[in-house]
């Protein structure tokens, strides 16, 4: 999480070990444009965040990866395998783990696994270990040789994810790995995410949860309606929406337009940066300088007798990133450096990475 | 760049030969994996057998008492005419379970996990046809058995009773390969469940199922005559009856040549058969692999 590393990346190396590499890849349905000529390259061994909101295109662009989808337009490879000539092949060095979790009701927990190990085709008995090796390293040795309908979402999940690694794959696809968990499960799922990480495994994943690219990826590519539009760090991304945010809530409402002029002129913020919801009370503004601004703007407030219900100083999170990058918020604050990428959001040449 | 196979890395390359070996070897065993797991939900639905067997033998009793008596007078023994259409008709029931089954499989991402494992990709449809071949031999055979209880004899011989057998199965198969192409093509359980009975009631009905085909208002006729559950049924009565059949049909003038009409509507039941295999597999294998 967070950390301050905040040196560009490391020139791109010659793709000798990328575990995944697309370029231009494209799918329509018919008039619907779902993904517009996407690029990206996956170091092997690395984690990769594919975000964005419903309808972006992110499961398109997994289907496709993992050769469910036959791409439009453009090209893809998988541990150097192509997609669409070498499809079969695909399926055998990678591990797949849908929206839903996609495991059989009617069976058990350890039928499901043994299932997809044999349908891996390893034998019977190399099935069995595996599955045993499997449950007990996700936690559900207990429920093993229980039927799913007495598994709960979180249970579910981990099977899925279980089930998706029988295959000792090379790259794992984890679309929207803990949509519709409740808090602790998607914890635990984390972890285990974490330890796959930790083996080596090349991950791409899909997430709307800003937090869980933050925590998980390595590298995050931002994607919507249907294009990468930023590419990089959690803390690159961060970075390019600007510093921290200071929000206060003033006690006299009335004095909200006080309050915002006197922070404007301290702080030389103007415009839509400078966010003011006078029914409320509230004032955001993008400030730099850390806690000293929180001290300078109290100091300003209290000086013009200007009364305070609430200050805090706030760090840019992957919201604020995604919000100034996808202006899918009405007017939330968006902070400083979104200014241009704000005002022509909607256009073609918004992509960011070079593409 | 790595578009060749030979420039993976030989770690990759292994993995391939390990999990894909391909072949007609492969292709027995993922389609007999998936078969199993199909039966195995089915052993654990007991409700769906139970209810699945009830329900025909319900109809068999019912269209026997109620319409036994108005028809009698027509077909002496409308019993025993009438139970190859029912065995039709429940095997009809349980081929709609075929896209039942493969729509759920979509919804649940069953079929998604399928079509991302390296396996054949004939399998899962093949799978799902056969264990409903077992499904709809397990429910002919009883009621078949239930059938004997109210008077049902196999009087051209109990060999040709189990013919008839392997025709209501071998039909039931392309009929569940039909709605295998619904299921996937329609991809909602309930709705595949609710269409099922759009194109089945007609074809039931309108055949020589429940009266003969001459009895039925003309323009009905065109239709019964190309229908394949009257080819079906005629099949199977032909076998299950045997010249018994032939009193039936025999009314005044009419001349009626039992075997010439047992041969011609084999081979129309035949046609059929082939017909509608062969379209919906291809249909049902495009469906599969474009969901």
């Amino acid at each position: 999480m967070g950390g301050h590393d905040r040196a560009p990346p490391p020139a791109a190396a010659p793709a000798v070990t990328a575990a995944v590499l697309a370029e231009g890849l494209t799918k329509h349905f018919g008039a619907v444009h779902a993904v517009k000529g996407i690029d990206f390259e996956v170091d092997e061994g690395s984690i990769v965040g594919l975000l964005g909101p419903n309808g972006a295109g992110k499961t398109t662009t997994i289907r496709m990866l993992t050769t469910l989808l036959a791409p439009t337009a453009g090209r893809a490879t998988v541990a150097g395998l192509d997609v669409v000539k070498e499809a079969q092949a695909v399926r055998a060095v990678i591990g797949l783990t849908g929206q839903y979790a996609a495991v059989d009701e009617t069976l058990t927990g350890r039928e499901n696994i043994i299932l997809c190990a044999r349908l891996v085709h390893l034998n019977r008995a190399e099935a069995a270990a595996k599955a045993e090796e499997l449950l007990e390293r996700f936690g559900l040795v207990d429920a093993a040789d229980r039927l799913l309908k007495t598994y709960s979402g979180g249970m579910r999940r981990r099977l899925d994810l279980a089930a998706s690694l029988v295959g000792t794959p090379v790259v794992l696809f984890l679309d929207e790995p803990t949509t519709g968990l409740d808090p602790r499960s998607r914890l635990a799922l984390w972890d285990v995410i974490e330890g796959l990480k930790a083996s080596g495994t090349t991950i791409v994943l899909t997430t709307q949860y800003l937090e869980e690219a933050d925590r998980l990826a390595e590298r995050i590519s931002v994607i919507d309606d249907g294009r990468i539009i930023a590419e990089g760090t959690a803390d690159q991304l961060k970075t390019r929406v600007g510093g921290d945010m200071l929000a206060l809530v003033v006690a006299d409402r009335s004095r909200t337009s006080v309050a915002a002029e006197l922070l404007s002129q301290r702080f030389d913020v103007h415009g839509t940066d400078l966010h003011v919801v006078g029914d409320l009370g509230t004032v955001t503004l993008p400030v730099s300088g850390g806690a000293q601004s929180l001290v300078e703007a109290v100091r300003v407030l209290d000086a013009a007798g200007v009364t305070l219900a609430d200050i805090a100083l706030r760090r840019t999170s992957l919201d604020d990133v995604f919000l100034a990058l996808t202006g899918h918020s009405t007017d939330d604050a968006v902070p400083v450096a979104s200014r241009t990428a704000r005002r022509k959001r909607r256009g073609p040449d918004t992509t960011d990475n070079a593409a | 760049m790595a578009t060749t196979t030979t420039a993976l890395p030989d770690e990759v390359m292994s993995l391939v030969r390990q999990r894909s070996k391909g072949g007609l070897l492969q292709a027995v065993s993922d389609t007999a994996l998936v078969c199993g797991r199909n039966l195995r939900k089915l052993v654990r639905t007991p409700g769906l057998i139970v209810f699945g067997t009830i329900q025909p033998v319900m109809m068999l009793l019912l269209f026997s008492f109620v319409f036994g008596g108005v028809a009698g007078s027509t077909i002496p023994f409308y019993k025993s005419f009438i139970v190859p259409t029912v065995v039709v008709q429940s095997l009809t029931f349980a081929a709609s379970s075929s896209g039942v089954g493969l729509a759920n499989d979509l919804e649940s991402g069953m079929i998604d996990r399928f079509r991302s494992l390296p396996i054949n990709r004939a399998a899962v449809l093949l799978g799902r046809t056969l264990s409903d071949g077992v499904r709809i031999f397990l429910q002919a055979s009883l009621l078949l058995i239930v059938a004997t209880f109210i008077g049902f004899r196999f009087p051209a011989g109990v060999d040709r009773g189990l013919l008839m057998l392997v025709v209501a199965v071998i039909f039931g198969v392309s009929l569940s390969i039909f709605m295998a192409w619904m299921g996937l093509w329609l991809k909602d359980p309930e709705t595949v469940q609710v269409a099922a009975f759009v194109p089945i009631f007609p074809l039931i009905f309108a055949s020589s199922g429940f009266a003969p085909v001459n009895t039925l208002p003309g323009w009905m006729q065109e239709f019964a005559r190309v229908n394949p559950f009257t080819a079906a049924v005629d099949t199977m009565r032909g076998l299950a009856l045997g010249n018994h059949y032939q009193r039936l049909a025999n009314r005044p003038g009419e001349n009626f040549n039992f075997s010439a009409h047992l041969g011609s509507s084999s081979w129309h039941l035949a046609a059929w058969i082939a017909a509608i295999t062969l379209v919906f597999t291809t249909l049902s294998v495009r469906e599969y692999r474009k969901v």
